[in-house]
């Protein structure tokens, strides 16, 4: 081919073609659904299977389904025997857990927002469209709640909560990025008084609330730069007010009263699993950590925890942390049956975890720690800086699959008589009008509870995986 | 044996930026290094050649002690090495260095990668660390890849990153750890072409490498090593030219 080939001739491999065009769903089907005879029969018999299998999901959702236990009990399948009476503060923390995550979500979304306009890439933010389709197995958990209740307060409470997050994220995303240190500290602060409102763990959320507000004080006057004498007058003056406030605020609600024993239903499994999730995860990456220690002691102790717990079933273990735990503790009063559990479980995810993220750590390559040696950084550096994100993002699918089995299997509570869903499940068909009424109803209305959440825990770490992988060698 | 390192053309201790004295290193019962005496003067651009597994790599990475020496004395601009770890990181602080497999954080930008050290380190505040990398980038010629993540760059881009994330530390000795050997040939030019630029600066560089050609022009002596010891040291045209030792003359031999 020469050069004075003029530009209208078209030559196979020359010239510039557009690319393929997407095919039509019907030439779609064709190449791949019925390209020879095999494959015509097997797609024509898996079609006829889906629409009957359709029919009958369909019919019995909808039509023969017997949902009248789960109706009447809905609030006993979501908060078990929580005081009825208290239940003003489960909204409360509804609210205020809305508020936080709304708080966080808008302030990252505004960080990234800078970053893309930094980096001179374009951003365009998250619509509803793209919100419900990321939590659609969410959403349609809550339409089923919803089409299951036989007022409107609780369409309501969903709506305004929902409206609560919305507006708490875009006054972040509309607030510059001076607001964004001590939003984190405003969402602590709404997470802790969430946890507060209900749990009512006594006076120590006193001094957690005031170090908060304090922290977030400090953090919000950091750039506030005079040379006046009396500025760090000022912002003390401005601190003990922010604590007085708290206090005041404090002073107002009773706190007393409502502990964790009264949790139950699908209430405490998400308390139990969440508390155990965000406990286990630093007891797993120290023991990992530990465990390719040079210090014989730390690896010794590491190894033997591991091992310990990974020998045991986890059945077992929460009868012996039901049964003896209390004894081993250094103190007076007894620790709550729930406590003892969630101690229990996050042991033993601990010691899963740990294995997981060691597998990550020997996955990093040895040139990373030199190179991060060389430059001068502190050994803590090294883990925490360069190894540790490196090893984590490895193994993120696996740290998620068994966080997703420690939320399923906090339904084993049930056998150390803690009264979480599936226990209210079976206590529901002790009621004389549904002793046989509904009865697989029920066991799938529990089931698809559990899968809509696990689902999404799976989706959003795809997508953690995927948001992560930019730049992968 | 010609061993001239301990009369250097610029003589006098107090100038020595690095000194290695009777330093040994085993790994196991194999013997790495065997009674190495080395000075490197300021300024000095040394290079080491030799075939593989001759220790080449172990003799600088003792130095900043990513390997520990079993025997001898290893002093870094007048600090010596010790089992200290204060005096490791002064060491580390010191030197910077660039691996054969650049070694890049894969999971940071490249102006990330760069920052750390400073900002880490040397508490800089971001602004001015960041100042400092594009000031760096330029030096090395890729400004623009400051955003990309190491894995979309070609080897040569990130060799070069490796080279500026080294001199983010400001060290006063760096030390090449064959920086060519994973690059395509098309892409070594652009490599040295940056360690060459260096040199021209003053830096002190202690270089392992089998590029011939930069040994021949940039280097100001040549020590060559087999079997874990010092065979011979000189000038490069004293080293290309009339070699001394048997050794030496097979191993130019092979290679050129």
């Amino acid at each position: 081919m020469t050069a004075t080939v003029p530009p209208t001739e078209n030559h196979d491999g020359g010239a510039r073609r557009e690319a393929p065009a997407r095919p039509t769903a019907r030439a779609w089907a064709r190449e791949n659904l019925f390209n020879n005879r095999h494959n015509s029969v097997l797609s024509v018999v898996i079609a006829a299977g889906l629409v009957v299998l359709t029919i009958y999901g369909a019919r019995f959702l909808f039509v023969t389904g017997q949902w009248e236990p789960v109706r009447t009990n809905l609030t006993l399948l979501m908060m078990g025997t929580f005081p009825r009476a208290e239940q003003w503060r489960v909204v409360v923390q509804v609210y205020l857990l809305c508020a936080a995550v709304g708080l966080v979500w808008g302030g990252l979304t505004s960080s990234s927002r800078d970053r893309a306009r930094d980096a001179g890439i374009p951003f365009s933010r998250a619509r509803l469209r793209d919100g419900i389709r990321r939590w659609w197995p969410v959403f349609v958990l809550l339409l089923a709640l919803l089409g299951m209740t036989r007022t409107w307060l609780p369409l309501g409470f969903v709506a305004s909560a929902l409206t609560v997050g919305v507006v708490a994220r875009r006054a972040m995303e509309a607030l510059g990025a001076v607001w964004r240190g001590p939003a984190w500290f405003f969402a602590g602060i709404c997470a802790l008084a969430g946890w507060q409102v209900v749990s009512g763990t006594g006076g120590i959320a006193w001094w957690w609330g005031s170090a908060l507000v304090a922290a977030a004080v400090l953090r919000t006057t950091r750039n506030v730069r005079t040379d006046a004498r009396w500025q760090p007058l000022a912002r003390f003056a401005l601190i003990a007010g922010a604590i007085a406030v708290v206090w005041a605020v404090y002073a107002q609600f009773d706190f007393s009263g409502v502990g964790w024993d009264d949790w139950s239903g699908f209430q405490l499994n998400l308390v139990a699993a969440a508390a155990s999730i965000v406990l286990a995860f630093p007891v797993g990456l120290a023991a990992a950590v530990g465990r390719r220690s040079k210090l014989p002691a730390v690896r010794f102790l590491s190894v033997g925890y591991i091992e310990l717990i990974r020998g045991v079933p986890l059945i077992t273990l929460l009868f012996m942390g039901d049964l003896f735990l209390g004894f081993f503790l250094p103190t007076e009063d007894p620790l709550s049956k729930v406590t003892r559990a969630i101690a229990v479980m996050t042991l033993f995810t601990g010691a899963y975890l740990a294995e997981i993220v060691r597998g990550g750590l020997q996955a990093v390559p040895r040139g990373q720690v030199e190179a991060a040696q060389a430059i001068g950084l502190s050994a803590p550096r090294v883990l925490g800086m360069i190894v540790l994100p490196q090893a984590l993002r490895a193994v993120i699918p696996a740290l998620v699959g068994q966080f997703i089995n420690l939320f399923k299997d906090s339904t084993l509570l049930s056998i150390i008589a803690l009264t979480e869903i599936l226990r209210i499940r079976e206590s529901i068909h002790g009621q004389r009008e549904f002793l046989i009424v509904g009865i697989a109803e029920t066991l799938v209305f529990v089931a698809f509870a559990f899968w809509a959440l696990a689902f999404t825990m799976s989706r959003e770490s795809q997508r953690l995986e995927r948001r992560l992988g930019v730049g992968e060698r | 044996m010609t061993r001239t390192d301990t009369a250097t053309t610029k003589g006098a201790d107090d100038q020595a930026m690095v000194t290695l004295e009777g330093v040994d290193k085993y790994f196991g019962s194999f013997q790495a290094l065997r009674d190495i005496h080395l000075s490197v003067a300021r300024q000095e651009v040394v290079v080491v050649l030799g075939p593989s597994g001759s220790g080449k790599s172990t003799l600088i990475r003792c130095v900043n002690r990513l390997e520990r020496h079993d025997r001898g004395r290893i002093t870094v601009d007048g600090v010596e090495l010790s089992n200290d770890v204060k005096t490791i990181r002064q060491v580390r602080r010191l030197t910077g260095m660039v691996f054969q497999q650049f070694n890049l954080f894969p999971h940071l930008t490249v102006l990330d990668n760069i920052t750390l050290a400073p900002r880490q380190v040397r508490r800089m505040p971001r602004h001015e660390a960041e100042d400092l990398a594009m000031e760096l980038l330029e030096r090395v010629k890729i400004p623009e890849q400051a955003r990309k993540y190491p894995g979309q760059l070609s080897g040569g881009q990130q060799q070069r990153v490796a080279i500026a994330r080294s001199l983010a530390t400001e060290p006063k000795v760096m030390m090449f750890d064959e920086p060519t050997s994973a690059l395509d040939p098309e892409m070594i030019k652009e490599v040295l072409d940056v360690m060459q630029e260096l040199a021209g600066t003053g830096m002190t560089m202690i270089c392992v490498t089998h590029e011939m050609g930069f040994a021949r022009e940039v280097a100001s002596r040549v020590v060559f090593m087999d079997e874990g010891e010092i065979v011979e040291v000189g000038t490069p045209e004293h080293f290309f030219i009339e070699p001394a030792e048997e050794r030496t003359k097979r191993f130019l031999e092979q290679i050129l």
